[in-house]
Parts: structure tokens; sequence; C-alpha cells
């Protein structure tokens, strides 16, 4: 069985890239079993693009400026702050969480389309990813109606119970 | 609790000539179940493994699909993994009269003479559905594959005996409801412990690979959750899922 494997090969990192760009991941590192002495390692990252520092310089000016103007109002303004930023994906109330400790799967199988990509429409019910222990596919439904946010693992990592794996809004 | 291996109150038997698939038809099935059922196929001509794995699936082998209604969370769920192995080496045991022949390997193979002989898969498709496909090499296996952890083998090439699936079926269901109904009474552990009882290679060394790592370790245990248990050179490793291998 020793074939040649480049034209598969070639397809499959080609379809990994597509999974990074489609899930907004970073990274994706696979390897690949062949037979004894005979394997495929992959790793596609995407590093952030160094330009989108330049805008974040000219943003402070505009924001500086409401800033200051709710002096007359503090309570309102410290109200307004308390809820909002905390970086915790697993805090956004959009967040599907990891029922159980295992391994996730953002396709059905290798090489499959994943089950949903960003910017994605989702109904209620409909299967996010799996995540598996013990040999059970355990398919993690969307909970309600919306869009997908952000996909928070990537595929074949292991998950622990309660970590957060897409938001849906 | 009945132990007299007649079959289990309740459960529906369904023996079907021909399907694609013992887990299709038991989705498909879903919206008409009236209890506990069992699917069994004289033949499947789409056979799944594991991670849309080809299951090749010729008559005289055993293909069946147990699916049912749980309302249970899926951490609870998946320990059906070693309920069913359970079942199905004790079933073979049995109707074989060769226990020392067969041996399981974690979380759920049924292994004979050290090949692989059967293979159980488990699915939950949504919450409280839990589908249990069961596929056993009675007459026949698939041509050893190298990327597989172990060669495959039939019963009948191995022991001289041909079993007919439904015999089997009919002393597994009540296995796997006795198995069921002590995990549903007692919990985990007695479940854990007479699994590690029939284990093969504990504390000796073994190889686990998910799609993106590989640990070796020593085969140390398995824990309260099910996992494996390796220990390692950086400390014991509690593994959820992966595929074992042999070194």
């Amino acid at each position: 069985m020793s074939k040649d494997h480049t034209t598969a090969d070639v397809a499959f990192i080609k379809a990994l890239a597509e999974l990074l760009n489609d899930n907004e991941l970073s990274e994706i590192s696979v390897k690949r079993e062949y037979g004894e002495n005979d394997a495929l390692n992959v790793k596609v990252s995407k590093h952030a693009p160094a330009p989108q520092y330049a805008p974040m310089q000219y943003a402070p000016a505009p924001a500086a400026a409401p800033a200051a103007a709710p002096a007359a109002a503090p309570a309102a303004a410290a109200s307004a702050a308390a809820p909002a930023k905390s970086d915790d994906p697993a805090d956004h109330p959009g967040a599907v969480t990891s029922p159980m400790v295992g391994t996730a799967y953002l396709a059905p199988e290798p090489g499959a389309d994943a089950f949903i990509t960003v910017g994605q429409q989702v109904s209620a019910g409909q299967t996010l990813l799996i995540i598996e222990a013990m040999k059970t596919m355990n398919h993690i439904p969307a909970p309600a109606s919306g869009t997908v946010k952000r996909i928070l693992v990537s595929d074949g990592t292991p998950v622990e119970y309660g970590a957060p794996l897409v938001i849906v809004e | 609790m009945s132990t007299d291996g007649a079959w289990p109150a309740g459960h529906v038997k369904r023996v079907l000539s021909e399907v694609d698939s013992t887990m299709l038809e038991a989705q498909r099935s879903l919206g008409d179940l009236t209890g506990p059922t069992w699917i069994l196929a004289l033949r499947q001509t789409a056979g799944r493994g594991r991670r849309g794995r080809a299951w090749v699936d010729p008559a005289g082998n055993f293909a069946a699909t147990l699916i049912r209604r749980l309302d249970e969370p899926p951490a609870r769920l998946a320990l059906r993994s070693f309920v069913a192995a359970l079942a199905l080496h004790d079933a073979l045991a049995e109707l074989t009269g060769l226990p020392e022949a067969f041996a399981l390997k974690w979380p759920n193979d049924v292994l004979l003479n050290g090949g692989k002989l059967s293979g159980i898969l488990l699915e939950s498709p949504g919450a409280g559905v839990l589908s249990l496909g069961i596929g056993v090499n009675l007459r026949a296996s698939p041509e050893p594959d190298p990327a597989a952890a172990f060669p495959p083998v039939n019963l009948r090439s191995e022991t001289g005996i041909t079993l007919q699936p439904e015999a089997l079926l009919d002393r597994l269901a009540p296995a796997f409801d006795l198995w069921d109904r002590r995990l549903q009474t007692y919990g985990f552990e007695p479940i854990r412990t007479a699994f590690l009882s029939r284990v093969t290679r504990l504390g000796q060394p073994i190889i686990a690979r998910t799609l993106t790592d590989e640990i070796h370790g020593t085969f140390d245990t398995i824990d309260e959750n099910g996992s494996l248990v390796l220990r390692t050179q950086d400390g014991n490793r509690a593994i959820p899922a992966a595929d074992i291998f042999f070194p």
C-alpha cells in the first residue's frame, strides 16, 4: 500500500486550509497514518495580519470623547460598564458549552464538510459539532436558532466539561 | 431482576434481511419507537464504523443496533460502551464455551485470541437518545489493514464454531439488559471493576492516538468517568477518546 499519496495529500491540505479560514481558526495540526513508517504531518496556521494594528491607533480619539461626556451621570456610566466586558466566552449568553469531557469534531468524518461555519444560520436542534468520549459520538445541538458567531474549538482537540464550544446569537 | 436469559421485557426485536446500515435504520425509526428496540440486519450494504470508516459486513456476520430513549446526561450515556462490551463478552463466552479466548480492549472492543472480532459504536443524535451499534465477525473478516491497530479475526476460522446472528442477539439482548440494570442500580463502579478484570494489557505499555496527539504510557486503570488512565513520564493522563495501539 505504499502508493504515492501526493495528489490526495494536496487535496487534504487544501481542505484543511479552507477549514481554517471558514472557521476563523488560527491553526490546525493533523497527523494522518497510512501505515507503518508512512504518515503525513500537516500544520496549517494563520498569523494575525499585522496591519490591523494601524486602524487601532486612530480609534482612541473618537472613543475618548463620549467617555468624558457623561460626567454628570456617573451612576449610569458605572452600571452600563459593569455588565459589559468579560473576555471569557463561557460567560457569553450565546455560548454552547460541552456537556462532557471528550474530543471535539467539527465534521461528521475526516474529509467531510464541517457541520457549521462562522456566519451561518442554524436552527434549534441542528448539530453544531460532535463530542466523542468512550467511542460515543454526542451530537451537540444548537439550543436556539441564530447565527454562528464564533467556533471556539478546533477539530480533533480535547475539551473539558463546561468548555465553551460555539457562540450562537 | 431476571437473569434467566429470556428476551428482556418491553424490548422490541426487528430482524431485517437487508438494510443500508442498522444505525441509519435506527435513526429513521426514532419517531415510531414503542420501547428499546434491537434492529438486526442479516446483511448491511453500507455498514459504518467510527468516524465514517466503512464496516464491511458480508452475510453471516452480526450487525445490530439498539436504539432507545434515555433521559440521562451524555457522560452517563457514554458508559453504555462498557455495558455493551461486557454483555457481548458474556454472550460470546456462553455460546462458545470458550470464556478464556475473549478479552476486552478499552473502551468497547471484544478481542478473540488477541484479534479484533467486533466493533461497537455509540451515537447520541440528540438529547436523550442513544443508538448503540454492534458488529461481530461471525463468519468472515476483512483483509488486514496495515493502519489498523489489530488484525481482524472471525469466530468461525478461529474456533470452528458457527453462530447464527439471531442466536447471538437472543443471548446479547438479555446480557445487555442485565449489565444496564446493574449500571442503573449500583452505578459505574461494578461495571468498571468487571471491565478491568477482563481487559487486556493492564499494567503494560500502550499507545493512545487522537487526531492531534499520541500518548505513550502504561495502562494504569480506568477512572470513575470511564476515561483511560495512562501513567506517563509527565504523570497520569486521563484520556476520554482515543484509538489504542500496542507497541
